[in-house]
């Protein structure tokens, strides 16, 4: 079963890598729920920088060919570093997450983003779903940024 | 008919007003003149009063004119600015950010100060200096400081400028209401972009770019009011743009927003621009304040913070948070967009391209998408740089009637 956690959160950022966005939205449990943010010292608060049902994700993907986008690859690397059993049944990890950009002009590859992701996980008909991710990044300057988060 | 070299560098068929020389985004000796004639001499915003909440707290500030600075709140509750520098060897007094110093005290030799800027310690100061140079010698260089117009704390490096009411003059009378109650900044981050400030500000001085914004056309340019809204232009190089009724709900995902902000119509959207590089930006249910920081010619730091009310209760405050980031946020539909307009006009524009000139030269009575907030704003550095913004260098020759 540790296993199949595994292969859940890869696959989360395999598709998101590949702009495979129907393939994200599949791995997502219909009451899914995503947060994603960073504490800022600079004010002293912690601050949610984007929170998504899957619903409204799937409605930021669609949006997405309207807009003027910067077409650089994200590549997504996750370290799994801690996997838990909950009483209830649900698994909880902890994953450590780099992500690097490259460019599509030459292919130069740069560390974009580190964080934290905390991800609820559910079994259900289709197997293991994700029921909540909670990022908290590192990284608070993005340069020019990008649209599709992490 | 693509244009030959010789076409490509004519003068365009404009009043000079309406073009200027790219140099000015790309020159180095013009860069640093702006640093001396336009920031070390303007008011600029280093932070806002709610991240100062108690005696001693501080804040650092990169001061686009090159002054690192530190602005702290005293024990008298005023807040006052100085040089991040000890007058001893140069350091750093406060390496980080934010923080609390009831004492200021330097980490390479010790030498304290208050929050005043005087020198309270030389550390073994008789033995090395009798009494050739004391504490009174080594008081920390203040910095003019003020807090206004929606609580931010605005700074100025030059002790003969005129009063902060006096830049301002009348162009932030359009928000008089709307930054009369205590604000806070809920939404802070930077970005680093490769691009000259002026395109930066650019961007919050004209709305003809609302081409690249999907978002901006469906809720804002296919919808009544939008091409009544007017550029007002004010001494000092301010500028203001007037309210419309944002359709939020125009575009896929987005909602009405149910928050408002006190004094603003339901749906409004108020802008202006402060010479040389803030914009306040109230847009409904959140104030957006841009503050630009050049560090070079062709780079661009742009500090970004969101504000609400202070006393908004969790569930409007949790509102105005997502409405900040549905469009402004780091995965903001809009931001990135910007960021990127810019990034490319960096990249176009750098020396050794061959650009020559940017047009100007919209005219559609002063309304949204005139260019004349930007004539208004290049008229200003000219008279600020002692520089024609269409020659600054003196050696264009005009080939045509402008």
């Amino acid at each position: 079963m540790r296993e199949q956690v595994s292969e859940l959160i890869y696959r989360s950022f395999l598709t998101l890598d590949d702009l495979d966005f129907p393939g994200y939205i599949s791995l997502c449990l219909p009451e899914f729920n995503y947060k994603i943010g960073a504490y800022s010292p600079e004010i002293r608060k912690q601050m949610t920088w984007l929170e998504e049902s899957r619903d409204s994700m799937k409605l930021l993907f669609e949006s997405l060919p309207k807009h003027n986008s910067d077409h650089s690859r994200l590549s997504r690397l996750g370290n799994i570093y801690l996997m838990n059993k909950e009483s209830n049944g649900d698994w909880s990890a902890l994953t450590f997450l780099q992500v690097f950009r490259t460019t599509l002009d030459g292919g130069a590859s740069e560390l974009f983003a580190i964080g934290k992701i905390k991800d609820t996980i559910r079994g259900s008909d289709g197997g293991l779903k994700l029921l909540s991710r909670d990022i908290q990044l590192e990284t608070r300057m993005f340069g020019f940024g990008h649209h599709i988060p992490f | 008919m693509a244009k030959t070299a010789e076409q490509w560098i004519q003068t365009p068929p404009f009043p000079t007003s309406h073009f200027v020389d790219s140099r000015i985004y790309t020159d180095e000796t013009l860069f640093k003149e702006e640093q001396e004639k336009i920031f070390n001499k303007s008011w600029i915003i280093a932070c806002h009063e709610s991240e100062l909440p108690g005696a001693y707290d501080y804040r650092t500030f990169s001061h686009p004119g090159g002054a690192p600075l530190i602005v702290v709140k005293g024990e008298d509750l005023k807040v006052r600015s100085f040089y991040n520098i000890c007058p001893h060897r140069g350091n750093t007094l406060l390496y980080d950010p934010v923080g609390n110093a009831k004492r200021i005290t330097c980490i390479f030799h010790a030498w304290m100060f208050d929050t005043k800027g005087n020198c309270l310690e030389i550390s073994r100061g008789k033995q090395g200096y009798q009494d050739r140079y004391t504490c009174d010698d080594a008081s920390l260089r203040e910095v003019r400081t003020e807090i206004g117009y929606g609580g931010f704390v605005w700074v100025n490096v030059d002790d003969n400028a005129c009063s902060l009411k006096e830049f301002i003059g009348d162009s932030m009378n359009m928000l008089d209401e709307q930054l009369s109650m205590p604000l806070e900044v809920f939404h802070y981050h930077k970005a680093i972009v490769d691009t000259n400030y002026k395109l930066w500000h650019d961007t919050n001085s004209e709305f003809y770019h609302d081409y690249m914004h999907y978002f901006n056309r469906a809720t804002g340019m296919i919808q009544p009011g939008y091409f009544d809204r007017k550029y007002t232009g004010y001494p000092n190089g301010h500028a203001s743009v007037g309210s419309m009724e944002i359709k939020y709900d125009a575009y896929q995902g987005s909602k009405a927003r149910s928050v408002g902000w006190p004094g603003l119509a339901p749906g409004g959207w108020v802008l202006i621009d402060i010479f040389p590089g803030m914009t306040f930006n109230l847009r409904t249910s959140v104030l957006r304040m841009d503050t630009a920081i050049p560090l070079g010619p062709n780079k661009l730091l742009i500090e970004f913070r969101g504000l609400g009310l202070k006393n908004d209760t969790p569930e409007q405050r949790a509102e105005r948070v997502r409405d900040h980031n549905f469009i402004w946020g780091p995965f903001g539909r809009n931001l990135h967009e910007d960021l990127l307009g810019v990034h490319g006009q960096g990249r176009a524009m750098r020396e050794g391209t061959d650009s020559k000139w940017v047009i100007h030269g919209r005219e559609e009575n002063m309304t949204i998408h005139d260019e004349g907030g930007m004539r208004h704003f290049y008229s200003e550095w000219s008279k600020k740089m002692n520089r024609q913004a269409f020659n600054p260098m003196g050696d264009n020759k005009l080939t045509q009637a402008a």
